[in-house]
């Protein structure tokens, strides 16, 4: 095996990445909104929501692990996990680490929703207002392919439909598509004064 | 098995059995402590209010984890349910004992009636039952009212409008509160003065029979049996709905010889619930039921989670046009495959509830889903 195979598969899974959680994001988006149709109702958006971040977290850790055992850059596993602690590429890979613990943030709580409420999980969950975005500049200031074409291309790309359906979506609003059903239903079982 | 039933003693339209006749029937409350607890594990009594939870592990986990407050859950939210009704009207101090005993086992000081808000005459008959009681015992009570909502029944809910004030339904762990239904306390007043179970289960009978209402038969007896008690079914049935809406339809031919026993209906994957045995007439239309049902409970989504919020009302849609636009192959396939992704995807148990619901009729009634003619839906029976 050369001795770059490690650093071709971080390159690889770091531009899937970059696709995928992008993807995530505007699903995450759409699913706040309505779209929907009588054979896709908007759950299901939700549905895939998840299942794609699923698949983009496997690929991130593929990303991470391969960048953090590959020799030549004797990373480290707390440089994974800590920002601005690597010796290499301090800045710009610091910028990844944030982005990755404020995704970690994001998947635990998701985890356990059912422990922690719905309220709680909801604020927790705008972290992917910050994670995505310095994800994104972490791609642009250490990829190696930063200035071949495709990657360009693909950047510019996923950001253009994520800034797009996010112009659109704090627009639309409003923010919280369960939110007068969920007022209404709440009035509807709050405590009565017996008579 | 013990002689005592719930519904022992004077007939029930002579209205709320008073503290000194049902001290006279069957003496005064037994001088049980912590040690009932055993006793009830023994017994073998598992909760009536739907999940069927044994009684006697839950008061261990309840002594475990310090509960401090014991809801008695007569919520009754479930459509055709009468039976906590029916005994809180007619035999409110069974309850009482049965609450009094739990909150001793498990060292609680605080009971909480939780009564469906417009059962009325259920209410009016505990409140007059805890003023013919003692002091030392009326000073545990409060009453609370339950909103009159499908998911205020739920255990969490119930626990969640004593702590919070708001019957929201949740799976997150609620306040140490522990919440038993009001027909499993009556049954724990008869094991604690004969130390066995009392081998009986309330049921609702709903649908085609001739005489609806609540029965209290022997967990050997059989559906055909209830049916037959419940004055034969009005016409020859086509299934039967078993547990109520988070149920499980099941063929009229398997269903008749199934005991109304919980833990042998468990044993065939179903459940006793909460004891609505709802008879589908012949010449009704089970897709149509199956819609209106799915209508209902999807209404009934506390909004908390947008699968169940919207992917209820989805999959009451799909059933819906294929009720009153006849079949069609896409809708079918839709529901199938929808009802998948909804399971497991809520914040509580109602999309699981009604999802299974659905699944149910859909392999009960596979054939008339595929090829069912356009009907105006009917209302849900």
């Amino acid at each position: 095996m050369p001795d770059t195979f490690l650093w071709y598969v971080t390159r690889a899974a770091g531009a899937v990445s970059l696709v995928l959680l992008s993807g995530v994001v505007i699903l995450g988006l759409l699913s706040t909104m309505r779209v929907q149709g009588e054979g896709w109702p908007r759950f299901l958006t939700t549905g895939l929501h998840r299942n794609v971040a699923l698949i983009a977290v496997v690929f991130l850790f593929l990303h991470i692990v391969t960048a953090v055992v590959d020799p030549f850059t004797h990373l480290g596993w707390g440089a994974a996990l800590v920002p601005f602690s690597s010796y290499y590429r301090t800045f710009w890979l610091g910028l990844g680490v944030i982005a990755f613990d404020l995704l970690l943030a994001i998947i635990v709580t998701s985890l356990v929703r059912n422990f922690i409420g719905h309220r709680t999980w909801r604020a927790i969950h705008w972290l992917a207002y910050g994670s995505w975005p310095v994800a994104v500049i972490h791609g642009l200031g250490t990829g190696t392919d930063v200035w071949s074409f495709w990657f360009m291309l693909l950047t510019a790309t996923c950001a253009g439909i994520v800034l797009i359906v996010a112009g659109y979506r704090f627009m639309a609003g409003p923010f919280d598509p369960l939110h007068t059903a969920r007022a209404v239903f709440r009035g509807s079982v709050e405590k009565r004064e017996l008579p | 098995m013990s002689t005592m039933r719930l519904l022992a003693g004077r007939t029930l339209s002579a209205g709320p059995e008073g503290f000194a006749e049902h001290a006279a029937r069957l003496g005064h409350l037994p001088h049980a402590g912590r040690d009932l607890t055993e006793v009830v594990v023994r017994s073998g009594l598992t909760g009536r209010g739907g999940a069927g939870f044994p009684a006697g592990l839950k008061w261990r986990a309840a002594a475990a984890r310090h509960a401090h407050v014991l809801v008695v859950n007569g919520a009754e939210g479930e459509p055709h349910s009468k039976k906590d009704r029916l005994l809180m009207s007619t035999r409110p101090h069974l309850v009482l004992d049965g609450a009094l005993l739990a909150a001793r086992a498990v060292r609680i000081n605080e009971i909480v009636l939780y009564i469906g808000e417009h059962h009325t005459i259920a209410r009016a008959a505990m409140e007059r039952a805890l003023a013919e009681r003692p002091a030392a015992d009326r000073k545990h009570f409060r009453i609370a009212a339950a909103p009159a909502r499908y998911v205020s029944g739920d255990s969490s809910a119930a626990v969640h409008l004593v702590t919070t004030g708001i019957a929201l339904p949740t799976n997150a762990p609620a306040a140490p509160a522990m919440v038993q239904n009001v027909e499993t306390l009556a049954h724990v007043a008869l094991i604690a003065r004969s130390g066995e179970d009392t081998g009986t289960v309330l049921v609702t009978m709903a649908g085609g029979v001739s005489r609806p209402g609540v029965l209290e038969v022997e967990t050997s007896s059989t559906i055909a049996d209830a049916i037959a008690l419940a004055g034969g079914a009005t016409e020859p049935p086509r299934a039967v709905l078993m547990g109520g809406y988070f149920g499980a339809w099941v063929e009229i031919g398997q269903a008749q010889g199934l005991t109304l026993d919980p833990a042998a209906l468990r044993a065939r994957g179903l459940s006793l619930g909460c004891g609505v045995v709802g008879v589908l007439p012949g010449s009704h239309c089970p897709v149509c039921e199956t819609a209106g049902i799915m209508r209902y409970l999807a209404g009934e989504s506390s909004a908390q989670c947008g699968p169940c919020f919207f992917g209820l009302r989805a999959l009451a849609e799909a059933s819906g046009r294929i009720a009153t636009q006849g079949s069609n192959s896409e809708d079918l396939q839709r529901l199938h495959r929808w009802a998948a992704e909804v399971r497991g995807r809520g914040a509580c148990k109602h999309p699981d509830g009604a999802v299974m619901f659905l699944q149910s009729a859909l392999s009960t009634f596979g054939q008339e889903f595929a090829s069912h003619p356009a009907h105006r839906a009917r209302r849900s029976a």
